[in-house]
């Protein structure tokens, strides 16, 4: 059944990593983002924040609830329907860019679409219209190295906007750049929301930049604290 | 997807790999070793027994001879210490007992002496057989014909003369067909023969006049006598079953007890050459085992850079997962990158080994025998490469798995 009008939903998510004492890191979190939303997590180191993350990412699995993305139920998939999901449905952006240090900021930006067997013409062709868009279209054959921290993040976050994903989720997008190119980079994705309608949701404990986002969501203690 | 032929997998692993071009290079050279070495000691053991089948070229390897020796046990009236003789009417029933098992069988007299044509004389050999003689020591001839069976059953006096012999009494001319003085008789000479292999039993037919048995000894008034006679035996038959039933004609005929043991002499050239083979069964067993050690040690070094390849790839390969490869992707690229570094140093490895061995092979060429065969057999060079290209490619499987492990975010966290 699809939901129209809300992107992600989580009903009564329980994680426990088992361990010599298992560690109860989320519990019963449930939580709505509607489509086109520009929405922060916010939570101290520990509080589950992390977690929550690679959950709403499908890079980790839950114990019990129930996770819908875009429609569909995220549960209990294999490691390649939950690549497959990933590749199309999420866009990653990550706090230290993560971004292959031998491609060039053309062929980190078009890797998705390499996993999704588009072929390589077109595939330039499409990671060039999306670093266009970031005004980064001279520094296309540069390699990461030769790159600012602000322009890498731009590199990155053409990187997750090229497979037209439902969702951008950032893990401190800002967290390694100076304050002028932070407030860059948290400008050029509250622009992707608002023109592109993109829903985007942002972890950090950054006040700063939850402060840019529409809603705030807190975690503590494997709780949500407020909405 | 197939990504072995997609263009991107190729330009990956080339940048991967020439990312650390030192370390690239050591496990390349690694491979390139191992594999050079066991080709080189494969196709080495493959050369030193054809140089030394070259030695025994036309030379009958599962020959035997038996002679007459003196007695070690006294018999009717005669002391022990006599001597006997070995005729050829002996061998005739030795044959006649026995047609299964010897092939070919004569009796050999020699004697040495002048052997003259018109005033150039020379000393040497003079050798009286049948015609088997040249069926168990085949010569090369080189003009004219050999001796036949009918030569000798009408004890023609027509005798073969060796190249070096012919060269020096003769010079230029052609012997065949000219008279020779050997042994005291005047004999037309038939045929010129070289030898090819550089050991015999009656001296080297090359140097020696060599004439029917039955000719030589009428000249030299031996009747029926044989110093020893040689023989072949048939696939299958062995010297030690024959030795009964020699030794029971024998003892029927001559005043021998059937006690003696060494009264008949033998010698066993198969047990000999037996030796030889085990030699080189043991030869290429050492190089399976020396080159087996090598290719193992290379693929382990192949395993150990795959390893360290994907611990030093941990965070890239997270970030990967997260952008959507799956798992498949990322180890069959790994497995491609194992694959390439092996082939390409495996291929290198056999490529210098068959260059060795062909120039080995050039060096050791010897025109009257040929090539003594120092090459890599092709199925040999493709074995190992493909055992190379197995091994090598699943030796990135285990890193890989273990890479699979790790949570994609503990990956990219991973520094």
């Amino acid at each position: 059944m699809r939901l129209k009008g809300i992107m992600l939903e989580l009903k009564d998510i329980n994680k426990t990593y088992q361990g010599a004492v298992p560690l109860h890191v989320l519990r019963d979190v449930s939580l709505t983002i509607e489509r086109g939303e520009l929405v922060s997590i916010m939570g101290a180191s520990g509080s589950g924040k992390s977690t929550l993350l690679n959950i709403l990412g499908i890079l980790d699995s839950y114990d019990s609830g129930e996770y819908r993305l875009d429609g569909t139920l995220v549960k209990n998939l294999t490691e390649n329907e939950a690549a497959d999901l990933r590749n199309r449905k999420i866009g990653f952006v990550f706090q230290s860019f993560n971004l292959i240090s031998y491609k060039d900021a053309l062929e980190n930006v078009a890797l998705p679409l390499f996993y999704q067997g588009v072929p390589r013409k077109r595939r330039n062709m499409l990671a060039m219209e999306q670093l266009e868009k970031m005004g980064l279209a001279d520094r296309a054959h540069h390699l990461p190295g030769e790159l600012s921290g602000g322009q890498k993040q731009r590199v990155a976050i053409a990187r997750a906007l090229i497979t037209r994903p439902a969702l951008i989720l950032a893990d401190e997008p800002t967290g390694a750049l100076d304050s002028r190119t932070s407030k860059e980079v948290m400008e050029l994705l509250r622009r992707l929301n608002s023109e592109e309608g993109m829903t985007t949701v942002i972890v950090t404990h950054d006040p700063g930049v939850g402060a840019q986002t529409n809603r705030i969501i807190r975690i503590a203690d494997g709780h949500i604290v407020s909405k | 997807m197939n990504r072995f032929f997609n263009i991107e997998s190729w330009k990956e692993t080339a940048a991967t790999l020439g990312r650390n071009k030192t370390r690239t290079a050591l496990t390349a050279f690694g491979i390139f070793w191992g594999t050079a070495m066991l080709s080189l000691l494969l196709g080495g053991a493959e050369g030193l027994r054809g140089i030394l089948q070259r030695q025994f070229a036309g030379f009958s390897t599962n020959m035997a001879a038996i002679f007459p020796q003196e007695t070690t046990v006294s018999y009717r009236g005669f002391n022990k210490g006599s001597e006997w003789t070995l005729y050829e009417r002996d061998l005739d029933r030795l044959r006649a007992q026995a047609p299964d098992a010897i092939e070919y069988m004569t009796g050999l007299v020699m004697t040495s002496g002048p052997l003259s044509y018109r005033n150039k004389s020379r000393t040497g050999t003079c050798v009286g057989a049948r015609a088997d003689y040249f069926a168990m020591q085949k010569p090369i001839v080189e003009s004219g014909r050999l001796f036949n069976e009918s030569d000798y059953a009408q004890g023609r006096k027509v005798a073969v003369i060796g190249s070096k012999l012919a060269a020096q009494l003769f010079g230029g001319e052609d012997p065949v067909g000219k008279y020779i003085n050997a042994a005291g008789m005047y004999v037309r000479v038939i045929g010129v023969v070289g030898q090819r292999s550089d050991i015999s039993i009656g001296g080297r037919m090359d140097e020696n006049v060599t004439m029917p048995a039955t000719t030589l000894r009428r000249g030299m008034g031996l009747g029926d006598r044989a110093w020893f006679a040689i023989f072949t035996l048939r696939p299958g038959h062995r010297l030690d079953e024959l030795k009964p039933e020699i030794k029971r004609i024998v003892c029927a005929n001559h005043p021998i007890s059937p006690d003696d043991e060494s009264a008949i002499g033998y010698m066993d050239m198969a047990s000999e050459f037996e030796k030889v083979e085990n030699l080189f069964l043991a030869l290429s067993l050492l190089a399976m085992f020396v080159g087996g050690g090598t290719l193992m040690a290379g693929v382990i070094g192949v395993g150990n850079i795959m390893w360290i390849i994907v611990k030093e790839r941990t965070q890239e390969i997270g970030i990967r997962r997260a952008i959507g490869a799956r798992p498949s992707d990322i180890i069959a690229q790994i497995m491609l990158e194992g694959m390439v570094l092996t082939m390409t140093a495996g291929l290198a490895g056999v490529t210098f080994a068959t260059v060795i061995l062909g120039l080995v092979d050039y060096a050791t060429y010897d025109a009257a025998t040929g090539h003594a065969g120092f090459v890599l057999p092709l199925w040999s060079g493709t074995g190992i490469l493909a055992t190379f290209a197995v091994l090598g490619t699943t030796a990135g499987i285990i890193p890989s798995i273990k890479a699979m492990r790790i949570r994609p975010i503990e990956a990219i966290n991973d520094k």
